[in-house]
């Protein structure tokens, strides 16, 4: 069997090692640098590091890097700085070992399948001081880190029985709503949904399961490049040339770019799926450019901080969830412009990483708290649960508001 | 109108914001961030010309040739223009004018000219005597060799701003200072340190945050003075955050990380830029297009193998395409090659050799305009923000 090393696809991530004038913008912008000594900073492991990392990982604070690619975002020489520091990374833990921790925490759809049927006991569990201190000694995460709220009904099951309110004028579409979507945040998801069909479209729901991103970020590549290519194919069932809508900010940008440019799948079949996907935000703002998507929004006369995660931003839309919910009279939305809430996927529920994680959302949550009048918005599952646990402020999807404001809200 | 802007740089910014003042819809585009932070925190108008040092920024302009980016602008206008910036800035980073240039040291113990400089820095163009006090843990700053230079005394504190980093940046201890008891424990060593002189140069570290450097002065008890270093530049960091905060409040749409990589057209106005985002290209429309994508350095402008040199987005017209003769060997010599670039007309538009707009509604601002090589006249900032307000200022000609 090829060691990970000769089985990577990384030549042109390498590549752009030599655009680097090191020019430091990428160590200004990195969010985790500034608040431990315990990570050298992007420049330092990733366009410096990678040069001797041949046969043997060189430098053992790359594990402290939380993938949230800001520096391969503000590089403005185009090197793949976040790429290559994801991939020493894997390389770095293939050779000294995964902890049992990281192989059971990315296991996001069992989670949700074991927790659903028994939710209200998943949740006393996860709520209970002494079993999350026993959590925390024999698995490693930490005793105070956000976990999902297990709901009693997964989203496959309210769609099994859902009906449209009014018959497509638009043609279909394809929904994607992620795992966290299909099993905890299935509000979100049904939100969505309402809202495509009040605006004319015909919503299609392949079954569908994890993208992969979470066993990507913890170094588990041939866990994370056999899940994504499943989905791939299990989106690819809905129809062709059909546009892919996502309500999972994070797992569309791993469809879109992170499983090509990172575990380095090249099959036309990711590319196909990524080239169709767009986050509901950016499909609504396309939409609202274009003229076409109906404004009779409700005032909702309120206040509402939003933060864009790191993994929305590094897809280079822009920030179209902010745009979208100016749209509705009264909302004033606050942007935080903070880098990264510190969760970055399942980082942050680390116990040795669980305090950088807060000191990296520190100004994020200051200002949630400053500013909110009972609500935070933000597009991403596990971003919202940090803010959230962190805040104890009521941390929704913008597309609540949008919901809301179309009277969908029941 | 929709207007996008290509580049974050002080031009990119610059135009962003006056468009956006304007009334415009303003979308930025870039592929990173990049300009003001790896700049000296000043504000350079003009400084050197043929060899001489400039005194009177605004005097010179009038006298440049017609192929500088300041001819057409004026020296009016040039002025109006740094000073809306130094404005829109704030009196807490930006203090001067380009009526006159101060003349501050350097981290190698030159003398340099610039017209705009923060008011960490100025105590150091009242005198020239001067004491240096380098920290021991920050290499970017040679107190010995600046201070040799200088004809000053020079001393060292001996000050981690976190235990057991070996190479600390110049940010890193920008991040401490704004920590009072740090910043206290700073003043204290380099009060104890400080050789006589009239004013203490220290790197330019005193925070991230404008004014943190005053609690350092009243806690020294003495006059001093920041001196820029190499990137990470804090004071420049301190320019390029006061800049983007205006233009967040203002509500530009910025969008970061993604690179533009082409134009649609409809005759001779351009209808939208192709964006490279994740997983695909889109268009975003546009009524015009305000360019200030950076020059050589960028990569805006590039130099093939063969010594092509082409403009990558637009394909726009070049006053030279050929490097061959242009890149001189002596890092230190003149690069003619820098003065390479785009032409623009009164109203900023890109023009071709005829001095035909290459398209009604395409403007260009900054280092892709040809006629300078802006390090050696030391006109960055100045050039870049005058075009930049040219673009926005010109916007309803290609309306």
């Amino acid at each position: 069997m090829p060691t990970l090393r000769e089985r990577l696809n990384n030549e042109l991530d390498r590549v752009t090692l030599d655009h680097c004038v090191k020019c430091t913008l990428c160590e200004q912008n990195c969010p985790v640098a500034p608040v431990t000594d315990l990570f050298s900073g992007p420049k330092f492991v990733g366009p410096q590091g990678e040069r001797f990392r041949n046969e043997f990982s060189v430098d053992h604070s790359i594990d402290y890097c939380s993938s949230c690619s800001t520096c391969t975002v503000v590089c403005p020489q185009g090197v793949n700085v976040a790429e290559i520091n994801s991939i020493g990374r894997a390389l770095m833990r293939e050779e000294t070992g995964i902890p049992l921790r990281d192989r059971l925490i990315v296991n996001t759809t069992m989670m949700g399948r074991m927790m659903t049927p028994v939710a209200p006991v998943a949740n006393a569990v996860l709520n209970n001081k002494l079993a999350r201190v026993a959590m925390e000694k024999v698995i490693g995460v930490h005793r105070a880190a956000a976990m999902p709220t297990a709901r009693s009904q997964s989203f496959r099951s309210w769609w099994r029985k859902h009906t449209p309110a009014k018959p497509a004028t638009r043609g279909p579409v394809v929904f994607f709503h992620g795992c966290a979507g299909g099993y905890f945040e299935v509000e979100t998801a049904k939100q969505t949904v309402e809202v495509l069909e009040y605006i004319g479209y015909e919503v299609l729901v392949p079954k569908q399961s994890c993208c992969g991103l979470a066993a990507q970020s913890n170094g588990l590549f041939d866990q994370a490049s056999a899940s994504v290519r499943s989905l791939v194919d299990q989106l690819r069932s809905a129809g062709e040339d059909l546009l892919i809508i996502s309500s999972a900010g994070s797992c569309g940008g791993m469809l879109r770019h992170e499983a090509r440019k990172i575990l380095g799948i090249d099959d036309p079949e990711l590319a196909d799926v990524g080239l169709r996907m767009r986050d509901i935000s950016e499909f609504l703002m396309d939409l609202h450019m274009a003229g076409e998507l109906p404004t009779d929004f409700a005032e909702i006369a309120m206040r509402v901080p939003y933060h864009q995660p790191c993994q929305v931003r590094s897809q280079g839309m822009g920030m179209p969830a902010a745009d979208l919910m100016r749209l509705i009279p009264g909302l004033e939305v606050v942007e935080s412009f903070a880098t990264c809430c510190g969760i970055a996927g399942t980082y942050g529920l680390k116990k040795e990483k669980y305090e950088i994680g807060q000191l990296v959302g520190k100004d994020l949550f200051e200002m949630v708290e400053a500013t909110n009048q009972g609500y935070a918005a933000c597009d991403t599952e596990t971003c919202r649960w940090q803010i959230e646990k962190s805040t104890k402020v009521t941390t929704v999807h913008p597309i609540f508001f949008i919901h809301k404001a179309y009277g969908l809200a029941r | 109108m929709r207007i996008i802007v290509i580049g974050m740089g002080p031009a990119g910014l610059s135009a962003a914001l006056r468009a956006v003042e304007a009334g415009h819809d303003v979308r930025l585009i870039s592929k990173g961030e990049g300009g003001f932070q790896l700049s000296q925190g000043t504000l350079d108008v003009l400084a050197s010309l043929d060899g001489h040092q400039i005194d009177q920024p605004l005097v010179a302009i009038a006298s440049l040739g017609p192929e500088h980016p300041y001819a057409g602008i004026g020296a009016d206008r040039v002025r109006e223009a740094v000073n809306w910036a130094a404005e829109r800035i704030g009196p807490e980073l930006l203090v001067g004018s380009a009526e006159h240039n101060l003349v501050l040291p350097t981290a190698v113990g030159a003398m340099r000219p610039t017209a705009f400089a923060q008011p960490s820095m100025v105590a150091a163009a009242a005198t020239r005597e001067y004491a240096v006090v380098g920290v021991r843990q920050l290499k970017d700053m040679p107190a010995e060799l600046m201070a040799g230079n200088l004809g000053a005394e020079s001393a060292w504190i001996d000050l981690p701003a976190r235990a057991g980093e070996q190479d600390p940046t110049s940010l890193t201890y920008a991040r401490a200072l704004e920590d009072p008891e740090f910043a206290d424990r700073f003043a204290d060593a380099v009060a104890k340190a400080a050789p006589p002189g009239e004013v203490i140069l220290l790197p330019g570290v005193l925070g991230t945050r404008p004014g943190t450097w005053r609690r350092i002065r009243d806690r020294i008890g003495r006059e001093i003075a920041e001196v820029p270093l190499v990137p990470p530049s804090v004071p420049g960091i301190r320019l390029h955050d006061a800049m983007v905060a205006a233009i967040r409040a203002a509500h530009v749409k910025v969008v970061i990380g993604s690179r533009v990589v082409g134009f649609e057209a409809d005759g001779d106005r351009l209808s939208g830029v192709r964006v490279g985002i994740a997983g695909r290209t889109r268009t975003f429309g546009a009524d015009a297009v305000i360019h200030a994508p950076g020059g050589f350095s960028s990569g805006a402008l590039d130099v093939d193998s063969y010594g092509r040199i082409t403009e990558r987005v637009f394909g726009l017209p070049l006053t030279a395409d050929d490097a061959t003769g242009l890149i001189t060997p002596s890092w230190f010599d003149p690069q003619p090659l820098f003065e390479v670039g785009v032409r623009a007309d009164v109203h900023g538009r890109a023009v071709n050799a005829d001095n035909e707009p290459v398209f009604r509604n395409l403007y260009v601002a900054g280092d892709i305009i040809a006629g300078a090589q802006r390090w050696i006249e030391k006109s960055g900032e100045g050039t870049a923000i005058a075009t930049a307000l040219r673009a926005a200022d010109g916007l309803a000609e290609g309306a």
